[in-house]
């Protein structure tokens, strides 16, 4: 063993690895490839998305005047508070009414197999075939007056007349659920198909039943995928716009239909940027506090 | 056991529980897993079955554990019928092939988890869990996590958690199979050491028949779905009742013979006397199989009265022992092995006489 280890060393340093584009096992990519790779990628992350942002950002301190009054203005009136802190518990409510619609859905997926696992992948992904503008104007027809759910309700006699569902916080909860729940689902099944079949097993011999095995089992090792989906829909949501702008009530707007109203109706392009400069905050701390709660790299379906 | 010493209290001893499988059947789809398989394991017996993948072993340890439910047929431990009783009510221990440690607790709440599900106060539970690794000797163990632990330390993680309730069965379901050789060995060891220490009954998986006869007080041999023979390690060696078992224990010689009741004939005319003990299975005077241990032919030189004569087609010398491979008349081949020491120099070509001594050969009835 040491003679072939002291052969061998001699050897590695007579013949350095020459830098390779490819490696020519074709089974590792060299560094300079990867990167190369990489490059569309933040190319297009930069132009599209840095780019706008940061230069949105520059004018919200930068006009009218240099300085942050901007942002004073925002602190100022008790009003942004009012659409922020709704925002936000609008955010935490569509996350929560996700997560509770989507368990359950994602626990039946990971116990299927074949066709029963296929025809219910292709409703949780059905949604994405249609635009988020067609599936809220749907809502919209469910809603209204006269619409499906009203008339229902009054047939079954629950309701006497048509109630005001269009319009409010209610339908815009619920309306952002059915957008947002596969992100949700698909995190927490890719956690729960990466369960190992015999732990359930194990769990069932040492003397849990299903509902203690479920809790003390099947939870916990889920919980990365249920924190992933959950800050998933909860940022999405945070600076969710079309379906707050076309079901909401106008009395009561959310982060991101004022800054579009500031912008299309009142043309104050810097007062929006700062709210712009707000909500970017808002969601790069609370990403940053979650990371530091829940490591990313396990939330990501990684094993440890 | 000094381990327990050391720290006090009552040692785990859970003592046994007979089991009785009575006409056991399993059916996936058309294919019958089980066929009415009965085995009477007595309390406190070390059980091991053994056949090859597919002969339906692992279908009965699942349906003891709760896992399958059998089409027909009951299983009864320490005397209550369990046939129907889902796996958490049965209170049996059990090690599976993969260690199946939950990776989200520490060594000591995996251990603990089996008395957590019992409602144990923690204080308790966190007691005899420790004295749990403390019998498989991994006292101070407890607070890293299972993947910090190499797979034989992880499989007596399992262990613990399989006795720490004192459960009175023990089933193993191929336990050592993901570990290498050396470890296994001394998991075999652990694990013979922890049935005597605790009186347990254990019923063991595996399809490693040297696993078998070295740990277990009877093998269990099943061949698709149904027992062929179910005895201690030295019958089932030394007299295996069917054909089957006679090829799938260790080594064995099988040579087409004709029987008339009183001489075997063999290698194109060659004869012999074998007594009444040679003959398995009522076997009528016409076309048998014969059947010899390799370490029990007699390789002589070639003419040497009462032997046949063979042609040596290989020698392979493997250190202590010695396989010597050579044709007989019929065209037959015929292993022998040897202590090397104890073969003069035979070379490949040499011609050979083979004598095979009375009490080492039992025939067989041939199989359709």
């Amino acid at each position: 063993m040491q003679k072939i280890s002291a052969s061998s060393a001699p050897d590695l340093a007579v013949h350095p690895q020459p830098v390779r584009f490819f490696e020519a096992s074709g089974r590792k990519l060299s560094q300079a490839a990867i990167v190369f790779l990489m490059l569309p990628f933040f190319a297009l992350i930069f132009v599209a998305f840095l780019y706008p942002l940061l230069s949105l950002l520059l004018i919200s301190v930068q006009e009218p005047e240099p300085g942050i009054t901007n942002y004073v203005r925002i602190f100022e009136n008790p009003i942004y508070a009012t659409v922020l802190l709704r925002t936000l518990r609008l955010a935490l409510l569509v996350s929560i009414l996700s997560l509770m619609l989507a368990l359950p859905v994602a626990l039946l997926m990971a116990r299927s197999r074949g066709p029963k696992l296929a025809f219910i992948t292709a409703c949780i992904l059905l949604p994405f075939w249609s635009s988020v503008l067609v599936r809220t104007a749907a809502w919209s027809v469910l809603l209204q007056r006269n619409g499906l759910i009203n008339q229902g309700l009054q047939a079954v006699g629950i309701i006497d007349a048509p109630v005001k569902l269009l319009y409010t916080q209610g339908a815009v909860i619920v309306a952002m659920s059915h957008v947002l729940m596969p992100f949700m689902v698909l995190p927490i099944y890719g956690a729960l198909r990466n369960i190992p079949v015999e732990l359930g097993r194990a769990a069932a011999i040492c003397g849990a039943g299903p509902n203690r095995s479920f809790w003390e089992v099947t939870l916990p090792l889920a919980m990365p995928g249920i924190v992933a989906g959950f800050i998933l829909v909860f940022l999405s949501s945070l600076g969710y716009f079309i379906t707050p702008a076309l079901l909401g009530s106008p009395q009561e707007m959310t982060i991101s239909t004022l800054i579009s109203q500031q912008l299309r109706e009142f043309l104050d392009w810097p007062f929006a940027a700062a709210l712009v400069g707000v909500l970017s905050l808002l969601v790069t701390a609370i990403t940053l506090a979650f990371s530091r709660v829940f490591r990313f790299d396990r939330m990501m379906g990684a094993h440890e | 056991m000094l381990a327990m010493g050391e720290v006090g209290g009552p040692h785990i001893k859970a003592g046994g529980a007979p089991v009785e499988i009575r006409g056991l059947s399993k059916q996936f789809g058309s294919v019958r897993a089980v066929d009415s398989v009965s085995i009477n394991v007595a309390a406190g017996e070390f059980i091991a079955l053994l056949g090859p993948s597919g002969s339906g072993k692992s279908t009965v340890l699942m349906s003891i554990a709760g896992f399958e439910l059998p089409n027909s047929g009951q299983i009864l431990i320490g005397g209550r019928d369990c046939t129907r009783l889902p796996p958490h009510k049965r209170n049996i221990g059990m090690v599976f092939q993969h260690y199946t440690l939950f990776p989200h607790l520490s060594v000591l709440d995996n251990v603990a988890f089996p008395l957590k599900m019992r409602g144990i106060a923690k204080d308790e539970r966190r007691r005899r869990a420790a004295r749990a690794l403390e019998v498989v000797r991994l006292g101070g163990y407890g607070e890293r996590m299972p993947k910090q632990l190499s797979g034989g330390q992880q499989q007596r993680v399992a262990l613990a958690r399989a006795i720490v309730y004192e459960p009175q069965l023990l089933l193993m379901d191929e336990p050592l199979s993901a570990l290498d050789k050396n470890l296994r060995e001394e998991m075999q060891l652990e694990i013979k050491r922890l049935h005597s220490e605790l009186g347990i009954t254990i019923i063991f998986v595996t399809h490693d028949q040297s696993e078998a006869l070295t740990m277990a007080d009877r093998v269990a041999i099943l061949q698709s779905g149904r027992v062929a023979q179910i005895s201690g390690a030295r019958d089932l060696y030394e007299r295996p009742t069917s054909l089957f078992a006679a090829g799938f224990i260790g080594e064995m010689n099988m040579i087409e013979a004709s029987w008339n009741g009183t001489e075997v004939t063999f290698a194109k005319n060659f004869s012999m006397a074998l007594p009444s003990s040679a003959v398995i299975d009522d076997v009528a005077a016409g076309p048998v199989m014969l059947t010899v241990r390799p370490e029990r032919v007699e390789v002589m030189p070639e003419g040497t009265p009462g032997t046949a004569s063979a042609r040596v087609d290989d020698v392979v010398y493997a250190g202590a022992g010695t396989l010597v491979i050579a044709s007989m008349a019929c065209g037959g081949t015929i292993r022998a092995r040897k202590g090397s020491a104890d073969l003069s120099a035979i070379r490949e070509g040499d011609r050979v006489g083979i004598r095979f001594p009375a009490d080492a050969v039992l025939i067989y009835p041939r199989q359709a």
